[in-house]
């Protein structure tokens, strides 16, 4: 996808503000992604239990007037846990596609304004592990690198930020043959100055819209690390590792440990993509 | 168009070299050794150093590099270390497998998902096209291991229509292995129908609007022949794109429904082999995966050129 | 009971003195029947001699009582885990490639439920009077599958084998210390007799079906398993999928009864999950080993029959004694006493375990010294203990644990409780090859962490638990125990082989290890195998091994 750079001018921004709050699905996305920020924040504060507090003798039970969502198989309640679960995704996995967008921004920059060998060898490189399923490639580095929130970040930053550095690439393409950019090249401004402070403001807009959509992959990889056992730490509440923990327990008629997590994983997902959908319209027109 | 070719194709080279090297020094930061990955925690240290000694993993890295990779370059994929038997004899099995599964899902997901991206486009804005796209939305969301489980439960447990395991009898025909491979296929048709529908929408949504379309309009051509010979035409350019780069994904990234239903694709082969150290069977499934994605790419760019002759082969962007 | 003291001293007329001894000690009740009946068959008395036990289908040996209404010819259908790897029993130690040289193959002896030793391919054994020669009587007429009779040679190559330190063998971790290569002889063409290094009390539980790698196989075998399926066992090998399954069928040419289903087949799983959905679809019949947690459903569905084998298979805590806080005996008191055991044997084992007392000495064994009181939750005494070692304002600490069963369960439920007392500990789940790494410390999470949990499988002695995991030189001693009374004390009850001494040192142990307490074994928890309604006979053991030869459809 190429994108077609939009001079940051005071009235294209009222513009941009405008057609945003038309979108649709800008706004019904925001929604989705405030209220699970705000039960991040306030949740441990209106839970009606602890989330972490076990009575493992009653574990697995089935939702009732005490327990709206039941019981997980340490007997925790599982409609607190829910609320507060998303509070170490919301950590991981925006500061995950921040470093993507920093990597794949200085790769993009760098590939698409000095062309030439450099290019090549880091695109040879990017295709190279994008040739990897992502999957594969987070598992074997966070079993080299140990299981820690840390590394999930790195790992996730790491592997997003080639696909980020393609889009940035395209874009930089475009713009490097642009008048303001041979004027700074007159002007014997240095490349890094080029890149930096001439070019990157203008390729903005495309890379806010990459990284809110690579916002929603990250929570869906760290979902999906957590799952198979490589991303959270118990005793996270996170919806993914609760869905880990509790997956093999459906096919004894326990779905209710793990429905309501997988909806929330879903519907913060869909919230985060709808946002991203919105911006996409908005920055577009 | 040759000289294209032949550039693709040393590029694609150099990548899947790369990769070797990639796979081979990365792959040395991973705990354990393949000794003690095949006599487990509790031998002996004594009988870890034999056995390492004997499958020559004790040796200097870049000569057990040069050794195999020499001989791969002779067509040979080398011997396992954990199972002790030629690699093709796995990877090759496990290819066909991950390639049957991908194509069910495929030929399932594509013609739904561009159906269901036509439609929308053509009823951009109206409720048809929010539930389409945001079920699509909403589809893709739904990690594997949810859906896939949760389609166990229906199809297998309860209604029993469905094998729920993709290992199919011996000497099963074509369509047995169809039959085996619905419910597997079935969590992979989520994750993908909203991806390829938004992008087939995207794109109509782009061509709709464009130029061409206008004149071709204003030329007094049949809205329905528009629509298949110029609009669907440009819709499918992002599509085929995006089909071919999950090929990585469909091919080898399938771990965790490979995991559920019991089926021995690559995705498990390159995640054991890592676990187990077992580098000729790692290096040669991760390449088998490189090159699988390297000629999906190719095909999408020669599609892409074939239904977008504005597009000159030769300039690259 | 009433005792015919006539018939003993019959008995015993042809019995060693630690023979005899075990038979005065039943006799005047310090030993219960139970018992004695372990302890006997460990030293070789026969098992119509130790009382006509009643046994259900034979184990390792042949089905010796039929069970009512079982039809011959059943096809027996089996969810077991997939080997990792090339099968070969000199190799390989995982739970897949057990089970699967042991429905080919055969052991001298076989650690059957309440761990007794029953004779398969040996019919007897023997020590001299110290206990560092056993002999081995072999039974006559067994035939391997490729046609050659089993005779002492076999046996005594297959042990050489397994004892070879140049054959990188997974049994050399048991046998070190024990047994070398050339400590095997042969006597005649039936007879065995093994010099040990020094006195062993509980050797045949080495060569019986515990140490899983001693199937007896061929003088020749040459490494090539996967492709001969050589074995003296009562099925032989049909087809054989790598990653995909197993067949087996009936071996007419059995030394005892025939098997009685016609064909068995195997189905490998990388995970429990599709295990519980296969057995719930109706396309297995058994699943072999089934994770109490994670198999709770099936627990209390009326369409299966779980069997349950009491077992020493745990999940002990090991913290490191040498340095940071567990350094003071009182810290690691206060932890174990902060344990609810009966809660994790009702919540997290679902009833099916037992509670540890903190010593490798399970409740089952025969020689555990019942007297030693049990540890029980006392927070109040916990927080003291940590107060008295400079703690009052609380600790912290990481507990690092293998992804593996109930282990992520167990370490949060420890977390949940130990906070109670001030501790603050961290936990660092992480994948179980990643956690033993290269089982040598300075590489390995298993035996570098401060606090760390593993699991360990089922033994019928605790020779290997005493050793290995407390000793001072104990290779797998990640708790980093060093106490010389404790080592000097473990040496003597392995010496030791009649009951009372061993019974003696047992107790002395406990205590200790309750006073130390390096390590928590909070439960030993049971082997379950879930069987659906109308499937018979069929006999697990706790360490994942599977007996199909009486088995059928009722």
């Amino acid at each position: 996808m190429t994108y077609v750079a939009i001079p940051a001018t005071r009235n294209r921004r009222h513009e941009f503000f405008a057609t945003l709050l038309r979108s649709g699905s800008f706004l019904a996305g925001v929604p989705i992604v405030v209220f699970w920020v705000f039960c991040s924040v306030f949740g441990p504060h209106i839970v009606p239990y602890d989330p972490l507090a076990e009575d493992v003798l009653n574990a697995l039970g089935p939702p009732s007037s005490v327990h709206w969502f039941g019981t997980d198989q340490l007997g925790r309640d599982i409609f607190s846990r829910v609320l507060v679960g998303s509070r170490d995704i919301l950590i991981v996995a925006p500061l995950a596609t921040i470093m993507a967008t920093a990597v794949g921004t200085v790769l993009g920059l760098i590939t698409g304004y000095f062309r030439g060998i450099l290019d090549d060898v880091i695109s040879r490189l990017i295709e190279a592990t994008m040739a990897i399923p992502g999957v594969i490639v987070s598992l074997l580095a966070i079993v080299a690198l140990g299981t820690s929130e840390g590394t999930v970040i790195i790992v996730i930053g790491l592997s997003f930020g080639p696909v980020i550095g393609r889009t940035v690439r395209s874009a930089v393409l475009a713009e490097r043959e642009l008048d303001y950019v041979a004027a700074a090249t007159l002007r014997r401004e240095n490349s890094t100055h080029i890149m930096f402070i001439e070019i990157l403001p203008n390729i903005l807009p495309p890379i806010l819209v990459e990284s809110t959509v690579r916002l929603g992959y990250a929570i869906f990889a760290v979902a999906a690390l957590s799952f198979l056992g490589f991303g959270l730490q118990p005793p996270s509440p996170d919806w993914a590792l609760s869905v880990s923990a509790n997956y093999s327990m459906i096919s004894g008629g326990f779905w209710w440990t793990v429905l309501f997590d997988a909806v929330a994983i879903a519907s913060l997902v869909v919230g985060v993509n709808l946002t991203a959908d919105g911006l996409h319209g908005a920055l577009d027109d | 168009m040759s000289s294209f070719l032949a550039r693709r194709f040393a590029y694609s080279l150099v990548t899947l070299f790369v990769l070797t090297l990639l796979v081979f020094f990365l792959g040395q930061v991973l705990p354990g050794n393949v000794g003690r990955a095949i006599l487990g925690p509790f031998a002996d240290q004594k009988a870890v150093e034999v056995l390492n000694h004997q499958l020559g993993v004790d040796r200097p890295l870049l000569v057990q590099y040069g050794a195999w990779i020499g001989r791969f370059l002779q067509g040979d994929m080398g011997q396992s270390y954990i199972y002790r038997a030629p690699v093709a004899d796995f990877v090759i099995p496990a290819l066909g497998h991950s390639l049957k599964l991908a194509a069910v899902a495929f030929l399932v997901v594509v013609p739904l998902g561009i159906a269901g991206g036509v439609v929308a486009a053509l009823n951009i804005n109206r409720p048809t096209d929010r539930i389409i796209s945001l079920g699509g939305l909403s589809a893709a969301a739904i990690p594997e291991f949810v859906s896939g489980i949760v389609m166990v439960l229906i199809f297998g447990v309860w209604l029993r229509w469905l094998p729920i395991s993709a290992a199919w009898p011996d000497g099963a025909g074509a369509l047995t292995q169809l039959y085996y491979l619905i419910l597997p296929a079935m969590p992979l048709v989520f994750v993908l129908f909203g991806y390829i529908a938004r992008m087939t929408r995207a794109g109509m949504i782009e061509a709709l609007d464009s130029d061409y379309t206008r004149t071709a309009v204003l030329k007094g051509l049949p809205w329905r022949q528009v629509i298949w010979r110029h609009v669907l035409r440009n819709a499918l350019l992002p599509t085929i794109t995006v089909v071919a780069s999950q090929t990585g994904y469909l091919i080898g990234g399938l771990l965790v429904v490979e995991t559920l239903f019991r089926y021995q694709g690559l995705g498990s082969l390159i995640y054991n082999a890592a676990k187990g150290k077992d580098f000729p069977m790692l290096e040669a499934s991760v390449l088998i995966i490189g090159l699988t994605y390297a000629v999906a790419t190719l095909i999408a760019d020669l599609l892409y050129s074939w239904l977008n002759p504005r597009i000159r082969m030769d300039g690259g962007q | 009971m009433t005792r015919n003291a006539n018939l003993l001293d019959d008995l015993r007329f042809s019995l060693t003195p630690v023979e005899n001894h075990l038979i005065d000690g039943y006799a005047d009740g310090r030993v219960n029947r139970r018992d004695f009946l372990r302890h006997g068959s460990l030293l070789g008395l026969s098992l119509p001699f130790l009382g006509q036990v009643a046994l259900a289908a034979g184990f390792g040996a042949a089905p010796s009582v039929a069970q009512a209404n079982v039809q011959p010819g059943a096809t027996i259908r089996v969810a077991g885990p997939a080997p990792e790897g090339a099968i070969d029993p000199v190799l390989s130690g995982n739970y897949g490639a057990i089970l699967m040289f042991q429905q080919v193959g055969e052991f001298l002896c076989v650690d059957g439920p309440d761990l007794l030793l029953k004779p398969s391919l040996a019919t007897s054994w023997k020590p001299n009077q110290d206990g560092t020669v056993w002999t081995f009587t072999l039974r006559k007429g067994v035939k391997f599958h490729s046609g050659g009779e089993m005779k002492a040679d076999d046996v005594v190559a297959t042990m050489d084998r397994l004892a070879d330190p140049k054959n990188s063998s997974n049994a050399l971790s048991v046998f070190k210390g024990i047994l070398q290569k050339g400590g095997i002889r042969k006597v005649d063409d039936y007879t065995v007799e093994f010099h040990l290094d020094g006195p062993n009390g509980n050797f045949p539980y080495l060569v019986s079906s515990d140490n899983y790698n001693t199937i007896i196989l061929p003088a020749s075998y040459s490494g090539d398993f996967e492709t001969t399926w050589d074995g003296t066992g009562s099925f032989r090998i049909e087809k054989f999928a790598r990653n995909v399954g197993a067949s087996f069928v009936r071996n007419d040419d059995y030394w005892g009864p025939k098997a009685l289903p016609a064909k068995t087949e195997f189905t490998f799983f990388q995970d429990i999950q599709p295990q519980i959905l296969a057995l719930q679809a109706g396309q297995v019949d058994i699943i072999n080993t089934l994770p109490a947690l994670a198999g709770v459903a099936l627990l209390s569905d009326p369409s299966f029959d779980i069997i349950s084998i009491k077992s020493t298979a745990n999940q002990a805590v090991h913290m490191h004694c040498q340095t940071g806080p567990f350094q003071d005996a009182r810290v690691r008191q206060a932890v174990a006493l902060s344990l609810d055991r009966e809660k994790l044997v009702k919540g997290l084992m679902k009833g099916r375990a037992v509670a540890g007392n903190d010593s490798p000495f399970a409740s089952i064994y025969p020689s555990t010294d019942p007297s030693v009181p049990q540890r029980k939750q006392d927070i109040q005494k916990a927080k003291e203990l940590l107060k008295a070692a400079g703690f009052e304002k609380g600790l912290q600490a990481t507990l690092t644990a293998p992804q593996a069963l109930e282990i992520p369960a167990f370490a949060q439920l420890i977390q949940s409780w130990v906070k109670e007392i001030g501790l603050d500990l961290k936990l660092n789940i992480m994948d179980r090859g990643a956690f033993f790494g290269d089982a040598v410390p300075g590489k390995s999470p298993w035996l570098d962490a401060e606090m760390g949990i593993a699991d360990w499988g089922h033994r019928g002695v605790p020779n290997v638990f005493l050793t290995a995991l407390l000793t001072s030189t104990g290779p797998w001693n990640a708790a980093k125990f060093q106490n010389k009374e404790y080592d000097t004390l473990a040496k003597s009850y392995i010496a030791s082989f009649d009951l009372d001494t061993q019974r003696e040192n047992a107790g002395k142990i406990q205590r200790l290890l309750l006073q130390e307490t390096p390590m928590l074994f909070s439960y030993f928890f049971d082997h379950l195998t879930a069987v659906k309604k109308g499937v018979v006979g069929v006999q697990p053991t706790a360490m994942g091994q599977l007996f199909l030869h009486g088995a059928g459809i009722s």
